[in-house]
């Protein structure tokens, strides 16, 4: 179990589970008891379906438990109104989702400003500079005028990681970021993120089953072991 | 990057959409300012043509047609009166002023008004002025001498290219009776400015029915009295001859205005099918918008966006689409009037294309607020998109 002496995030009897529409829900998340110290890098694993990306998503704050809490660096989010939720979010958690979901009318840049712009934390003055910075770290520095149509997925991947720290989190979420990737690129993008996003003053929950990760992370979570719901219940099958 | 520049962005994106959209609003605009803008200009026409002569005394029939043929040689010939109505009427001392007009044939689709000077003549009651531009009036000619002297009208004079000292005349058969320029008016911005004219013994030396017959005649009397009290007695004596009628300009106004009217209740139908056009196509524009785009806007919401800032984002988006397509409008609103007025120009009437008033800005906020009230619907669809479940397709 992932520990520390300050823990970031505190996840405590959670479950959450998904109105079907016939009246029954599906349970897809029961976890008892579960924190993040301040500063280490989690990754989390498990198979498909065992409710990796509805942990992050209600950690994140983009959804609420069915019961249950969520601290993150001391403000119990499932508590918070929604547009407050929204805005501890936009500051303090940075997302990178499972496909990358960069904006497709903005470019590289702009995709990375506009979460600066959502968040409201950086100067609007130094944001240019800032996401350009970003970019360029992650060897994107050719590519910053570029729409993400025109970018390749290892690319776009870097683009989406640059999104995530745009705003400084101090809470970074990857939910399977290079997936979509081939191995070698998967590899190099990882090593990257870790670079850049590895920081005493944050905190990292990385969903992969990638070496690389799995050989750099503080902590090693799997799902089987803290989700008391089983991943394949009859149910799950006859809703899919 | 600002909300403002993300609404724009995402107009860019789907240019096609965005560019039907607003030539969509910007149509209905320029309709709306356009129909106004012309009606108006008429209707202001009407009022300065009628109001300066008391009474108009012509042919029985329609008092309208009357006065539309005379004032604003629009309506169809009416029939003759004689001309001894005039002299009646000249030396009755009722009358201050009576001016003989005979209306015939026309050069290059100018009309030709026989008349006296009178008709140009300052009276201190006259909102309309004359001015010679060059030359001079022509001259008053005693009744068996004609001049054949013409005054022509500036647009007249302008469009068949006729200068001072030019001899016309229209058809072979006129060709023994030319009329020679001495004088050109200036723009009096009346149908006037289409008319040619000269005197009233010019035109029945030119006019071969006129020429034959023993009584001469003339197409109207327009009569001014001393004293507003006595017009209802000399209108009533006037009509009760079984010839003549006397009319009232002023009582034709309003019958006009009453036509005028039914152009209003047009243009307040084209107002509503404008409305919901815009309506229509920002809503529509703005909902397949709105559903194509929930992936996205749940990423903005995971990236920190609140649900108000969404739906701002949608409400700025066709705010901005009706915006510009509102401005586009408008100035094409202003060019179609500006070739409508030319068009009406022709016919007498004076418009102002570009008289700006309380109805641009009017228009304008009137289909922003329309446009931003359309998406109000796909907004809140936006508003209400599910984080979780746009997120990303389910593993
Ligand atoms: N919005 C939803 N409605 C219904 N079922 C859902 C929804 N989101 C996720 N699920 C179900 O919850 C289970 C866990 O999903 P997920 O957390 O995406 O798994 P993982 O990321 O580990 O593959 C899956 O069986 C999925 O079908
Ligand atoms: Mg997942």
């Amino acid at each position: 179990m992932p520990s520390g002496d300050t823990p970031a995030i505190t996840v405590r009897g959670v479950t959450k589970s998904f109105p079907l529409g016939d009246g029954r829900t599906l349970p897809v998340l029961d976890v008892e008891h579960l924190t993040f110290a301040a500063g280490s890098c989690t990754v989390v694993k498990g198979r498909s379906g065992s409710g990796k990306t509805t942990l992050l998503n209600l950690i994140a704050g983009v959804s609420l438990p069915t019961t249950g809490a969520i601290t993150v660096h001391d403000v119990n989010i499932t508590a918070l109104p929604e547009a407050e939720r929204d805005r501890f979010r936009a500051q303090h958690v940075g997302y990178v989702f499972q496909t990358y979901n960069l904006l497709s009318a903005f470019s590289a840049l702009e995709n990375v400003m506009l979460a600066m712009m959502f968040a409201g934390a950086v100067p609007a003055r130094d944001r240019r500079r800032r996401a350009t910075d970003l970019l360029q770290r992650l060897g994107l520095g050719p590519r910053l005028s570029h729409k993400p149509h025109r970018l390749s997925r290892g690319e776009a991947q870097r683009v989406a990681i640059a999104r995530a720290l745009a705003n400084d989190a101090r809470v970074i979420l990857a939910d399977e970021p290079c997936a979509s990737l081939d191995a070698r690129t998967a590899r190099d993008v990882l090593a990257e993120f870790l670079a850049v996003a590895r920081d005493p003053g944050r905190t990292l929950i990385v969903v992969s089953h990638d070496d690389v990760m799995l050989e750099s992370a503080d902590h090693v979570l799997d799902m089987a072991m803290i989700n008391r719901v089983p991943s394949s219940l009859p149910v799950v099958e006859s809703v899919r | 990057m600002t909300h403002l520049t993300v609404a724009m962005r995402y107009l860019e994106g789907r240019a096609v959409a965005s560019v039907l959209t607003a030539v969509s609003i910007a149509l209905g605009v320029a309709l709306v300012i356009a129909t106004s803008l012309l009606s108006r200009g008429i209707k202001q026409s009407f009022v300065e043509g009628t109001t300066d002569y008391g009474l108009v005394v012509g042919a029985k029939g329609s008092p309208t047609q009357l006065v539309l043929n005379v004032v604003f040689r629009l309506a169809s010939p009416t029939p003759n009166i004689l001309f001894g109505t005039y002299e009646t009427l000249r030396d009755d001392a009722r009358v201050d002023v009576a001016v003989p007009v005979a209306m015939g044939d026309a050069f290059h689709g100018f009309r030709y008004v026989a008349t006296t000077r009178d008709y140009f003549a300052a009276f201190p009651w006259r909102r309309k002025t004359f001015t010679v531009a060059t030359g001079r009036l022509f001259r008053d000619d005693a009744l068996d001498d004609p001049g054949y002297e013409a005054v022509v009208g500036a647009d007249a004079a302008r469009v068949a290219g006729l200068k001072v000292g030019d001899r016309f005349y229209e058809g072979e058969e006129m060709a023994e009776y030319p009329l020679t320029v001495v004088g050109i008016l200036r723009a009096t911005r009346s149908p006037d400015d289409a008319a040619i004219f000269f005197s009233v013994p010019s035109y029945w030396a030119m006019n071969e029915i006129a020429r034959k017959m023993p009584q001469k005649p003339l197409t109207a009397v327009l009569v001014r009295a001393k004293k507003m009290s006595d017009l209802p007695a000399l209108h009533r004596e006037l009509n009760v001859s079984a010839d003549t009628q006397a009319v009232f300009p002023s009582a034709i106004l309003l019958t006009i205005f009453n036509l005028l009217g039914l152009a209003d209740q047009v243009l307040r139908i084209v107002l509503a099918i404008v409305a919901v056009v815009v309506l229509l196509y920002v809503f529509l524009s703005m909902w397949s918008a709105t559903l194509a785009r929930r992936r996205e806007i749940a990423t903005m919401r995971a990236l920190g966006a609140s649900r108000v800032t969404i739906l701002m984002l949608v409400l700025l988006e066709s705010c901005a689409i009706s915006f510009i397509g509102g401005a586009v409008g408008v100035v094409v609103g202003h060019a179609v009037a500006y070739v409508g007025a030319h068009l009406l120009a022709g016919r007498g009437f004076v418009t102002d294309p570009f008289a700006i008033g309380a109805l641009q800005p009017a228009v304008f906020a009137g289909v922003v607020l329309l446009g931003v009230a359309a998406a109000l619907v796909p907004a809140v669809l936006a508003y209400r998109t599910d984080v979780a479940e746009h997120l990303a397709p389910l593993s």
